[in-house]
């Protein structure tokens, strides 16, 4: 199904207006819920400011204009939602790679039934961590956080734009060298077009106005045909250029991302001496296991009699992070949830990904993507040397 | 003088605990370092059954299952096969040589791969000396 592609804008004149590029994925929303195709909608709202989304399940079409726009520093994931508090539900989710890669390791292990549920990826090109946002806005950009209406990630610029409609972009190279930009995580990402989702919906190279739309599944194309024919959204074809500059701007993002994971896992590594140190400072609270989207144990390991240390001191890393290791690493999907949460600033994901990286280049498991479930799971007959 | 090291040996109960009994029955030395554990398969093993072992002062841990194709319950060695791989890439990341973790295939009649076998691994893990972790 892959290499079907779209531009896409909403028939309806309100989005246009507040929604980004075309409103497609909006009209796409609305459409499943006017007809009952889903029973909600799983999608994220502006909180306070631009720094805070909360995940929001919208049942009626016509709040679905409340969500619109992008939140790039308000990382969230919707995959556990699903599975621990939406299982009988029929939703569609609007997602981030990661998010959708997570989805797609939960039905692996039967926590989210995949007939029930609808995914519209959306091209991601990082996400920021609110604090960091608003530090990296007063020493960059010299302008007061609480006066940034909107954010976007556009041509390798963060652009802020001002209450009295002034933009300003800094190049995210530049910032991510002083330690401010993207999450860590979101650096060394290599998937930017959620293509393990039904659709995967962005600007890039698309024209204004239009969202440019690619369709990954059977699914995803019978919803946008309906949503064409009861008159939600409209489509063309994307030009021979538009495709160019689609797949330019991927490569690009993609290249950097393999770039930085070859330095965040080569030269930039923490020595085991770091490691040491690093695993010395955890206060055992758990909110790595509890935030990952991938553990999903009833009764974890970690709380049995064999490996529970009574001490008040640092838990042993093998006894600890190991066995969490080996419980999930072959599908770490990156989200970088366990390092954002964590109290003590451990920087747990990059071991987790890196695990997952050199996990796959010994037997091909690329954690997320397609049918193929994890080799631990897999009751296949494969002998790896 | 440094101590002994200490070895521990997870062996299934149809290849390789049979393959130690053979050599035990045939008067086959080896090392009496290793101090064997029967399992029922190797595919009951867990990463964190070699993560406790060593936690618990191990210097050394070895898992002998059935050769591939060979297995009891059909596919038992294959998953361990996948689960060994991913144990020597997570303890070489907490600092623990991937030389102190082996695994082997020895059927029941191979009482002299078995001796083999523990010999070689007694060496290396001697050599290695005692785990400081």
């Amino acid at each position: 199904m892959s290499g079907n592609y779209v531009l896409a804008k909403s028939n309806e004149n309100l989005i246009n207006e507040y929604g980004a590029c075309g409103g497609a994925v909006s009209s796409i929303f609305q459409y499943l819920l006017a007809n009952d195709v889903v029973d909600g909608v799983l999608t994220l709202s502006k909180g306070e400011d631009i720094y805070d989304g909360i995940p929001r399940l919208v049942t009626d079409a016509g709040e679905i204009l409340e969500t619109c726009g992008s939140l790039h520093c308000a990382p969230t994931m919707v995959s556990d939602l699903i599975s621990k508090y939406l299982p009988d539900k029929r939703i569609a989710v609007a997602v981030k790679p990661c998010d959708a890669k997570a989805i797609n390791e939960l039905v692996k292990r039967h926590k989210i039934d995949p007939e029930k549920i609808f995914t519209v990826g959306l091209n991601c090109g990082g996400t920021v961590i609110p604090e960091t946002a608003q530090k990296m806005i007063e020493k960059f950009y010299d302008v007061d956080p609480s006066k940034v209406i909107k954010e976007e990630i556009d041509k390798g610029q963060f652009i802020i734009e001002l209450e009295d409609g002034t933009e300003k972009g800094i190049k995210i190279d530049d910032l991510e060298e002083q330690g401010y930009g993207r999450r860590e995580n979101c650096q060394r990402c290599d998937l930017k077009v959620p293509r393990n989702a039904d659709l995967a919906c962005g600007n890039w190279g698309s024209e204004p106005g239009w969202t440019f739309v690619e369709i990954n599944s059977e699914k995803g194309q019978d919803i946008l045909d309906k949503a064409i024919s009861e008159g939600f959204i409209e489509t063309k074809e994307p030009s021979e250029k538009a495709l160019g500059i689609r797949e330019k701007v991927e490569n690009i993002m993609i290249n950097m991302g393999k770039r930085n994971q070859k330095d965040h896992f080569g030269e930039n590594y923490l020595s085991v001496d770091e490691w040491k140190e690093q695993w010395n400072k955890c206060i055992k609270c758990f909110a790595c296991r509890d935030v990952c989207p991938i553990c999903w144990c009833r009764e974890c390991e970690l709380e049995k009699d064999y490996f529970k240390d009574g001490s008040d001191s640092a838990p042993d890393p093998l006894g600890f992070q190991g066995v969490r290791l080996s419980h999930m690493s072959f599908s770490c999907i990156n989200c970088g949830q366990c390092e954002d949460v964590c109290p003590m600033e451990i920087p747990v994901s990059k071991i987790y990904h890196k695990l997952q990286r050199s996990y796959a280049d010994l037997v091909g498991y690329e954690a997320g993507l397609g049918d193929e479930k994890p080799p631990l799971y897999s009751p296949l007959k494969e002998n790896f040397d | 003088m440094s101590k002994d090291v200490k070895i521990v040996g997870f062996c299934c109960n149809w290849c390789c605990y049979g393959g130690a009994d053979t050599a035990g029955t045939a008067r086959m030395q080896y090392p009496p370092n290793i101090r064997i554990i029967r399992v029922m398969c190797s595919g009951r093993m867990n990463p964190s059954m070699i993560f406790k072992a060593f936690k618990e002062g191990a210097d050394g841990v070895f898992v002998g299952g059935c050769h591939i194709g060979d297995c009891h319950y059909d596919a038992g060695n294959y998953k361990w096969n996948r689960r060994a791989l991913l144990t020597k890439e997570i303890i070489q990341e907490f600092g623990i040589d991937k030389e102190r973790f082996r695994f082997e295939w020895i059927s029941a009649s191979e009482g002299e791969k078995f001796q083999r076998t523990m010999k070689e691994f007694y060496k290396t893990i001697s050599e290695l000396g005692s785990l400081e972790y």
